[in-house]
């Protein structure tokens, strides 16, 4: 039976939602993370490095000689872990939403 | 100061699910299909199966080595998007499964076609089959990308 556990890293709004769009992705760019959430590169950057410190979230930079620093793509993902705490804090939510009778 | 959400009460529960499906919603809006891309997944059908018009059908057929260019090709298209989008998928669906079978299956029967008509002296009828392949390809591509999409929509 799949695990529920509440996360209380994971919950906090800005957290959820960042791995709520990493979940069904491989990879997603820092850049279109950050646009699609709508906050600054300095809070995105605050709570992946509290994700990355949780074993969470693991970020890489695509080195291009084409590209300056500036233009580099970060490519940011779930780590194995980070999915599984995910689900299991969606399935959490799902109870407490939706309890049954 | 960070706060803690222990216990969330139940509306605060189906908000934070249903802000997880609206972001969602959000990026696959924001993911736009570039086209001059999936033109390029065009270019290498097409290239593939213009590459019938270069061998000579019969018992000293040798099959042409751009197979593997075009592999590579695409490839190199597949990153690009990747690139320009700033998405890779995890899952596509199984409809972007199908529309790359067809891929497949059409530019092979194209190439197929094309060697035909080099057979019979017809090289210029390769340029036609190209074309479809091209045509083929793209759209077909175009398939695949929305479907990847739709799947990223729905989680």
């Amino acid at each position: 039976m799949a695990e529920t556990r509440f996360d209380e890293i994971i919950h906090a709004p800005v957290r959820l939602r960042i791995c709520g769009l990493l979940r069904p992705v491989d990879h997603l760019d820092f850049a279109v993370l950050r646009d699609t959430l709508s906050v600054s590169d300095a809070t995105l950057s605050k709570h992946l490095k509290t994700l990355a410190t949780s074993g969470y979230v693991t970020s890489r930079k695509a080195v291009s000689a084409g590209r300056d620093d500036a233009r580099r793509i970060t490519w940011l993902a779930l780590t194995r872990a980070g999915r599984t705490a995910f689900d299991a804090h969606v399935r959490a939510l799902q109870e407490i939403a939706t309890p049954s009778i | 100061m960070e706060n803690h959400f222990r216990d969330p009460s139940r509306e605060e529960a189906a908000a934070a699910l249903n802000a997880l499906s609206s972001d969602r919603e959000h990026l696959a809006a924001s993911v736009h299909a570039p086209w001059t891309l999936l033109a390029a997944f065009g270019g290498v059908g097409a290239w593939w199966v213009s590459a019938a018009a270069a061998t000579n059908p019969g018992a000293n057929y040798e099959p042409p080595s751009s197979s593997w260019l075009a592999l590579v090709g695409t490839l190199i298209v597949v990153y690009l998007i990747q690139r320009e989008t700033g998405v890779r998928f995890r899952r596509m669906g199984a409809r972007a499964g199908w529309a790359i079978v067809g891929i497949i299956a059409a530019c092979l029967l194209l190439f197929s076609v094309s060697l035909g008509f080099v057979s019979f002296g017809m090289h210029w009828a390769v340029a036609p089959t190209s074309l479809v392949a091209f045509a083929t390809t793209t759209w077909l591509a175009s398939v695949a990308y929305r479907s990847a999409v739709e799947h990223l929509r729905h989680g």
